[in-house]
This record gives C-alpha cells, sequence and structure tokens, in this order.
C-alpha cells in the first residue's frame, strides 16, 4: 500500500471508529475496514489521567507500545467523548525528555546540595535517601521529615504512602497538592454532612432545570461535564444556565444569565438569597425541621497567613499583621454587625472549624442586613455594570432558585474553594439547597466537583492528608487511631496523635527549618504553591534534601537534590475516584522507560531499609499535648510490639506491606488476563501488590458508609466504574436518600449520618452559651456564614485584583500537557487577560509585553484585551501552568483557616510596561 | 502523522453550511453525517499534538458549532512514517 493510500485507508478508519464509539449509524462493510485497519492491536479499558471528572478511555496497545486512544462508549461520564486533554493520554508517555534514571547532585563521586545533577543507580540514590532521611528523623523526630503528594496519586500510591508515613515513621507530615484545591470542599462536608463526598453525581446534568455555575468556568476546565450541560440547554428550552463568575469567560457563551461578581461577593451574595427564600416563604419547611439544624462559628480566624513577620518580605509587612488584627471596612462591617473601623483581634485563629447551634430566630437575624441594595453593593463585581442591571440579575438569580418547580444544580470547584472563606462559601451553598429541600436528589443538589483525577479518591478517601487516616477518620480522634491501630496490627499508640503541618505549612517548615526531608511524590508543590519565592530559595539555600519522584523534569524537579523516575499512568497498575464517588481501575498496558519505577516500588523499597526498632522507639514530637501521651513525646511502642509479636529487627516492608494476609494475594493473578506488573517485577516478588493494598484499605470502609467493590469486579468488562458505597455488589446513587443509600432505613426518608462534628454545642451569633455538646443523630447543618473582606485588596500601591486559574489546554502545572515536544517548542506562553481600558491608562495594549508585581514577587507577560477571558475593569486573570512564568511567585499565601486551603483567587499587583 | 477523530454538532438546519466551513479547515475531513441530530464526523490530521489542539480549538470556534470534542486519538511513533 502507497503512504498516500495507507494514509486515506487509516483516516476513514479512524472516522468510522470514531462514529461507532459516538453511535453515528455507520455500514458494516466500513467498521470492517476499521477493524482491518486496527488489526493486532490490543484494546483494553482505562481512565483519563487528567483531571476529576473521571472519563473512560479505551487504549490501544501494539509491540509494547500505546498507538491510539478512545473515548469509552461504554463509560457513562463521557459516552466515547474525551475533551481536548485527552489528546495527551497515550501520547505523553513518549515525551522525549522522560526521566528514565534517577539524578542526583554530586560533586567529586559525592552528594553535594551545590552540585550539578548526575545519574546515578537506584542503588546510590536510596543509599543517600536513607542517610538525609535519618539525618533528619534523628535530629528532628517525625516532624522533621515530610511528603507532599496529590490528587494524582493513585489509590494504591497514596495508601502505601499514608501508611509509611503515619504507621512506620509516625509521621503525619504528608499533605496533598488537593490542598491547594479540594480541602475547603472537603471541611464543609464534614462540617455539614458529617462525612465528605458529594451527595449527587452528574447524571444530574440531565435533569436539572436550572444550573448554577459558581466561580466554575466548566467550559474550559471540566469540558465533558459542560458537553452534558449544553446538550441539556439545547434539548429542553426550560433550562437556563447562569454563570457566577469574576470575569466573563467561555461558559458565558452558553449562559441566560452572567453575573460577575467581585471577589468575595460570593459571600454576600449567597446570604441575600437565604434572606430572599425565607422572605418569599420558599423554603421547604418539612424538610428543614425534619433532617436540618441551624449553626454559626466564629468570624475572627484569621487568614492562615504566618502569625510573625520574621520571614515576611518588607513589602509583605502590613498584610501578614493583619493576620492578628484586622480594621473592619464598610463591607465587613455591615455583614457582620459591627462597625466600620473597629478593630478585630484574630482570637479564634486556632479554633476556626468551631461551631455551635442556633435557633432559626438567630439565623434569620444574621441574614438581616444581606438587603438586595447591600448585597448589590459589595458584590457588584464590573464597575461599568449599571447598579439596577445588577439587582436585576440577582433577582433573577433568586427566582430561579426560588422557584419550587425548578430541578435545581449548584456546580463549583476552585472559585470557592480557593478562598480565604472557602469553607464558609461552600457551606452556604448546602444552606441553600437545603433550605430548599433540593439536595442529594434526582436533578437537585449543591454539587461540589474536583480538580485532580484522584483527589476524592485517593488524596481524600484513603486519607493523605496531615490530619486524616482512611475512611474519614484523622489522628486526633482516639477512637480512629484505635481502629486504625487494630487495622493496621500496630501497637496501641503507635500513631501520632497531632496533625502534621499541612502543604503550606510543610513549605514553610523548610523556610524555618522545621523539616529538613521532603519527598516530593507525583505532584509539583514548587511551582503550584503560592508565594513561591520563598519556598524556591528555602529548597536551595536551606539545610534540607528534597527528593522528586516524577516522570518529567519539573521546576519541583529542577530545585530538588535527588531526582527518581517514575512510571506513568498506563506503565502501572492502578485506581483514581472520581467526583461523583466512581472508583475506576485500569492495568498496566506498557513498561516504563529505562530504569523509571513505580511510586508503589519506591515506596516499598525505602520501607526496607528501616527496622522497627529505628521508628518505634520513643521519637520527639515538639508541641505534642495530648493527656493519652507523654508530653512532647511519642512513646516507646517495641515492646507492646513484640508482645504482637514483632522482632525489633523487622524491616517496615514486611511489618506494613509484605503481611501474611497480602503475600496470600497471589501474582500472577487471572484478573490481570496476561498484563504485567512492573512493581512486583522489580520487588521479585509473587504477590500482587495493588490487589493486596487495595483490598487491605478496603476493609476500613466497608460496613462504615465507604463501601468499595471487591478488587476484581472493577475489572469485569461490563464494568465502568462504581460509585460508593457499593453493598452486595450494587452502586449507590444518591447518598443519605431512602430508597437510594443502603445505609439509610424505610421511614426515614432522609438520613445525613455522617458522624464527625455531630454533637456540638449551643449557642447565638456572638458565642456559645451553652457548652454541652448536644448530639445531632442524622442532621445536616444550615450555616448562617457572613461576609468577609478579602485580606489583601487593591489600594493606590497594587491597584489591581489578580486571579489565577486554568485554561483548557493545560492541566496540572503543565508538568504533563506541557511536555510533548512539539508543545514546547511553540506552545504560547501565559498571557495576562486585562480589560483594554485598564491596558490603555498603562500605555499597553494587545501583545505588549508587561511587569506584573506584588508585595512578594515580579514577573513579565504578555498582555490580552480580547482573548477568551474578558476582565471587568480593575482584574487581571493569568494561568499558572507556564513554568517560565512563574505567577505563584505574585500569589498570596493567605489559605482557609479551617481548611487551610490557598487562595488563588485574589491578591492585588500593579501592572507596568515592560 | 497524527489523526483524530472529532464529534462536532451543529444545528441540523446549518448541515451543509458547516460541512462546508469545516472541510476548508487544514486537515480536517468530514467523514459521517448524522443529518437528523446534527453530529458530524470529522478527521483531522496533524504533525503533533499542539497542532492538534491547535484544530481542535479551531473547530470548536466555527459558526454553528456548538460542540466538538476529540474521540479517537491515533499517533505515529516518533519518526516513523505511516
Amino acid at each position: 500500500m502507497t503512504s498516500l493510500t495507507r494514509r486515506a485507508f487509516l483516516k476513514s478508519s479512524v472516522a468510522a471508529s470514531a462514529a461507532a464509539t459516538v453511535g453515528l449509524p455507520v455500514s458494516k462493510a466500513v467498521l470492517a475496514q476499521a477493524k482491518t485497519a486496527e488489526a493486532g492491536w490490543a484494546w483494553d479499558k482505562a481512565v483519563c489521567r487528567f483531571c476529576g471528572t473521571g472519563c473512560g478511555i479505551q487504549v490501544a496497545t501494539a509491540g509494547g507500545k500505546i498507538v491510539a486512544t478512545k473515548g469509552d462508549p461504554a463509560a457513562p461520564v463521557n459516552r466515547g467523548l474525551n475533551c481536548i486533554k485527552g489528546y495527551f493520554n497515550g501520547k505523553i508517555l513518549y515525551g522525549a525528555d522522560r526521566l528514565t534514571q534517577p539524578l542526583m547532585r554530586m560533586k567529586d563521586g559525592k552528594f553535594d546540595k551545590k552540585g550539578p545533577f548526575v545519574p546515578v543507580s537506584w542503588q546510590a540514590a536510596f543509599d543517600e535517601m536513607e542517610r538525609q532521611f535519618r539525618k533528619a528523623y534523628a535530629e528532628k523526630g517525625p516532624a522533621g521529615v515530610a511528603i507532599i503528594g496529590s490528587g494524582q496519586y493513585t489509590i494504591q500510591e497514596g495508601y502505601v504512602a499514608a501508611k509509611l508515613m503515619k504507621a512506620g515513621f509516625r509521621s503525619n507530615n504528608i499533605d496533598p497538592n488537593a490542598r491547594h484545591c479540594m480541602a475547603s470542599a472537603v471541611a464543609a462536608f464534614l462540617q455539614v454532612f458529617g462525612i465528605d463526598e458529594p451527595a449527587n453525581v452528574y447524571d444530574d446534568i440531565e435533569l436539572a432545570d436550572s444550573v448554577v455555575l459558581w466561580g466554575a468556568n466548566m467550559a474550559e476546565a471540566h469540558p465533558i461535564l459542560w458537553s452534558r450541560i449544553t446538550d441539556r440547554r439545547l434539548a429542553a428550552k426550560s433550562t437556563k444556565v447562569v454563570n457566577i463568575t469574576t470575569y466573563r469567560n467561555m461558559s458565558s457563551d452558553l449562559a441566560d444569565l452572567e453575573i460577575v461578581i467581585a471577589p468575595s461577593g460570593d459571600l454576600a451574595v449567597q446570604n441575600y438569597l437565604a434572606r430572599e427564600l425565607l422572605a418569599r416563604n420558599a423554603v421547604n419547611w418539612d424538610f428543614v425541621k425534619k433532617h436540618c439544624i441551624f449553626a454559626t462559628g466564629p468570624t475572627d480566624i484569621g487568614y492562615g497567613m504566618r502569625p510573625t513577620s520574621k520571614f515576611a518580605y518588607d513589602a509583605e509587612k502590613d498584610i501578614q499583621a493583619k493576620e492578628l488584627e484586622n480594621t473592619l471596612d464598610e463591607a465587613e462591617a455591615i455583614g457582620q454587625r459591627r462597625k466600620a473601623g473597629e478593630k478585630v483581634a484574630q482570637k479564634s485563629r486556632a479554633s476556626a472549624g468551631a461551631h455551635w447551634q442556633i435557633t432559626l430566630e438567630e439565623f434569620k437575624r444574621g441574614l438581616e442586613p444581606y438587603t438586595l441594595d447591600y448585597a448589590a453593593k459589595v458584590a457588584k463585581g464590573d464597575p461599568d455594570e449599571p447598579m439596577e442591571a445588577f439587582k436585576a440579575k440577582l433577582v433573577a438569580l433568586a427566582d430561579l432558585y426560588a422557584d419550587m418547580k425548578r430541578n435545581t444544580m449548584s456546580f463549583w470547584t476552585m472559585g470557592f474553594n480557593q478562598h480565604q472563606r472557602g469553607v464558609w462559601v461552600n457551606e452556604q451553598n448546602y444552606m441553600i439547597h437545603l433550605l430548599l429541600g433540593k439536595h442529594g436528589t434526582p436533578g437537585n443538589g449543591a454539587f461540589s466537583l474536583t480538580g485532580q483525577p484522584s483527589a476524592c479518591g485517593t488524596a481524600r478517601e484513603v486519607g493523605t492528608f496531615a490530619h486524616r487516616l482512611p475512611a474519614d477518620m484523622v489522628v486526633n480522634n482516639p477512637k480512629h487511631r484505635e481502629i486504625t491501630e487494630k487495622g493496621w496490627k500496630l501497637p496501641p499508640k503507635t500513631l501520632n496523635p497531632k496533625p502534621g503541618s499541612d502543604i503550606m505549612g510543610i513549605l514553610r517548615d523548610l523556610e524555618d527549618g522545621g523539616v529538613k526531608f521532603l519527598w516530593v511524590q507525583v505532584t509539583n508543590p514548587f511551582q503550584s504553591s503560592p508565594n513561591a519565592n520563598h519556598w524556591l530559595k528555602a529548597a536551595r539555600e536551606m539545610d534540607n534534601f528534597i527528593v522528586v519522584a516524577d516522570c518529567y523534569p519539573t521546576l519541583s524537579g529542577k530545585v530538588a537534590d535527588l531526582v527518581l523516575p517514575a512510571a506513568m499512568i498506563y506503565e502501572k497498575w492502578g485506581a483514581y475516584g472520581n467526583a461523583e464517588r466512581r472508583t475506576q481501575m485500569w492495568r498496566q498496558q506498557v513498561e516504563a522507560p529505562g530504569e523509571a519505577k513505580t511510586d508503589v516500588w519506591m515506596m516499598l523499597e525505602f520501607a526496607k531499609r528501616f527496622r522497627l526498632a529505628d521508628v518505634w522507639g520513643e521519637k520527639p514530637l515538639p508541641g505534642l499535648k495530648d493527656p493519652a501521651f507523654p508530653e512532647g513525646r511519642l512513646p516507646d511502642v517495641l515492646a507492646a510490639a513484640k508482645a504482637m509479636g514483632y522482632s525489633p529487627e523487622q524491616n517496615l516492608y514486611e511489618v506494613l506491606f509484605a503481611t501474611p494476609e497480602n503475600r496470600k494475594v497471589a501474582w500472577p493473578d487471572p484478573v490481570a488476563k496476561g498484563h504485567g506488573n512492573a512493581t512486583v517485577k522489580a520487588l521479585g516478588e509473587s504477590w500482587f501488590v495493588e490487589k493486596a493494598l487495595f483490598e487491605e484499605y478496603a476493609q476500613f470502609g466497608r460496613g462504615h458508609h465507604h463501601d468499595l467493590a471487591p478488587f476484581d469486579l472493577y475489572f469485569r468488562d461490563d464494568v465502568r466504574g462504581l460509585r460508593w458505597p457499593v453493598v452486595d455488589g450494587k452502586e449507590t446513587k444518591y447518598r443519605f436518600v431512602e430508597g437510594q443509600d443502603p445505609y439509610v432505613k424505610a421511614g426515614e426518608g432522609f438520613n445525613f449520618y455522617g458522624g464527625a462534628f455531630k454533637a456540638i454545642p449551643t449557642g447565638t451569633l456572638d458565642g456559645v452559651t451553652d457548652p454541652k455538646p448536644v448530639p445531632l443523630p442524622g442532621k445536616a447543618k444550615i450555616f448562617f456564614r457572613p461576609y468577609a473582606a478579602p485580606v489583601e485588596q487593591p489600594d493606590k500601591d497594587y491597584d489591581l485584583w489578580l486571579c489565577t486559574g486554568r485554561i483548557l489546554e493545560h492541566w496540572h502545572t503543565g508538568s504533563m500537557t506541557r511536555r510533548v515536544p512539539e508543545l514546547n517548542r511553540a506552545a504560547p506562553s501565559a498571557v495576562l487577560y486585562m480589560h483594554p481600558k485598564d491596558a490603555e491608562k498603562r500605555g499597553l495594549k494587545r501583545n505588549d509585553t508587561a511587569w506584573i508585581e506584588s508585595r512578594r514577587g515580579k514577573i513579565r507577560m504578555v498582555v490580552d484585551t480580547k482573548g477568551r477571558n474578558q476582565m471587568p475593569r480593575g482584574s487581571v486573570f493569568a494561568a499558572f501552568f507556564d513554568e517560565s512564568l512563574l505567577v505563584n511567585k505574585l500569589v498570596l499565601d493567605a489559605v482557609d483557616p479551617i481548611s487551610r486551603e490557598t487562595d488563588f483567587k485574589k491578591c492585588a499587583v500593579r501592572v507596568t510596561k515592560a | 502523522m497524527n489523526l483524530s477523530g472529532i464529534l462536532v454538532v451543529v444545528p441540523p438546519a446549518r448541515l451543509d453550511a458547516a460541512i462546508t466551513d469545516l472541510s476548508t479547515l487544514p486537515g480536517v475531513e468530514v467523514h459521517h453525517v448524522d443529518p437528523a441530530t446534527g453530529r458530524l464526523i470529522v478527521v483531522q490530521e496533524a504533525d503533533g499534538v499542539e497542532a492538534e489542539m491547535a484544530g481542535l480549538v479551531a473547530i470548536k470556534a466555527r459558526p454553528h458549532v456548538r460542540l466538538a470534542e476529540m474521540v479517537y486519538h491515533y499517533f505515529a511513533p516518533e519518526g516513523e512514517e505511516s
């Protein structure tokens, strides 16, 4: 066949396969031709590796390589479609700069922090890692070592990392990049429902009459879900789409109502809506009285910055000082029933998440200031929009929510989560849906979407956070520690009861010398974290050792001391859990290049180097105050371990992972259908590591509202993931609802059975009046949360808002999507979107280069005044994917004080012509 | 050479105009059409992922296009001429 006819043949085959995948009629002859073109290929089901949507794909391999990918027509999430990121699923494995051997900074044949990277053997890499780990551990104890992971961890990777750190090294310093992305959603789930993860499912899109986006540009960030919303909007004419945003974006194109709000204006708008629902008597009182209570919490909670100015640049000190005392502006004072100009000491910084029950009357009193006039004044985001027009939009929004006949879905991601009051603003959305009685039922619900592919399935549910244990348990709950110690066969008091450092905490610990050993896995924190100049300097100039395991050279790799080459997605076995509780698994399809190895193998090999005697003796833990523990120390548990049959000479691999039970799970296994297993092969073992560890992990959730199915079931040909709880092989669509959720009994209607924070004191809007905890079994909480002003706002020196986020073609920090060689050659650098008048005022026009400067740093970017994002005057937007234009040098590292999640969406900058 | 099969959805009344318009885009061929639903399968040929993404963004931006998403992606191994 000539190359021309071969090309034509391939094209018609691709067309035929694509048509068949999405159900377009094609003739048998055409399909037969497609089959011929694919002769010799092996197709297998897998999951897209890019975002939290969780699209099912099919992967074709031939000759040991992936040659094609396609949307999985049987996948209910995406029904055969991929989004633009799908172009990378296969190709991303074959970038020219894949890391294929360990690289260590060396001079004269030895590790040297100031040396250049030199290829070394795995043996040499582990030897130095072990030496450095032991040094940090001996000097600082469990608090001196840390892991930063992510929502890109497979379930098994996250489980190994959490168990190694928490049970082995007795350190809670493990935190995922998901902290930057989902933590506010999590804290709100726990405070409102007592249990993490959404009640609704994607199927609700096709049942919704009103779809309201709150700070979620789904057209760019969740294109496949957006395609379903588009279909719904076009198929059912009465469907309305509302885009609530701080700037006009691609999602506005479909929207019936676009509401441009000011940063943090969402807090005021949602209280206005709740006030309206009450005023219009659009409340489902039967539901509220049976299933809900009202609650509130303190407002003087700070902004999650350091309480000291010791590490602040001079320019940062004015904002940093607000961490301890803030002066109320007029909007904040009205929203909190106080006086403008009042100085408020931030006394509840350490108890930001405390909350108590209030009466309906108090709840109403809290909402009283949130009139249309007030909400509109606080929230109007476009200075060029007339006030009356903006008010009309808020009324139209209230009309949609208050219409009891309309099914209503609210969606959000980073606009809510990356917010100095992210937990509050999440809780306000549940407030609205619970008042309406429209939550967790077909077509109705407040739905928190996710960013990363297994932010839910791994980071949250496995518990790779500094305070969490598997299945929603937490380290500072003695009962949870006991359950986990039993499950993991650990002596009592092995687990550390003191929450570790969250991701910003770990970076700050590097800067102040608290953490001296850091292992970064499947993430790029030195690019993805705010106020980057501090942490880049800390990595290179402080006495510490930073290990980065990755597939490609990232910015984090560049500032590391040791870089470990990691196997990628389809080069290993794995499992992800998406935003609708759907757990999906895949088989290893191909082998990793060169010396690249799975993260699971790296951790298991490292575990082999530590004996129980090294880690389970008495360990210092400065600041530990717990009645069950000696002050500032974790006790020696070696004697108890001996009594359990362990020898102090056993290593952590044997004790935590290659247990007698796990060794019974044999490899090879028929479920593999002949596929390989890189972890097992590199270990030289005959137990199925990923299956054994998944089953071990799943024990924690089964029977406790988090039931995962047996490992093999996920690989059955007709299964495309299952939404937990999976009880008796049956998945659950709607949680908390009778007839849907196996944990809700007949006659209950709804049961918000989550157990966290289910006994709280009683009080008023101003504080606790009776500290005695009152149990609230089965209830959800409707929170009153006031408006709070952003801690840094534009002023005369830094006169523009900066918002950062994603764009369609790039995901993560670009470490995946920026890697494919042709992309690197000509990909446009991140641009600064700004209003043409703001540009003109500064002598700038489209495509000019400008300096963008904040209190924390300065970078140059190219100005765009009429691209896909159209900014109101006074605001600029930049995407964060570009490593050469490190936008995070500008961003403030304030975090939500309850969730510790960073606010990437609002800080102040100035822009000048470069 | 990379090939991708893309689903494009247009209003059925605009089908002919859309077919003509899409066919003018470089590397794009319209292969299958479902007149009742306005769904089309186009095949895009491009040198690499960047060009494929730019092409898909361009398709999304064409008049009448309500939806355009990739369905099937075939890519030749590096340096191998198909």
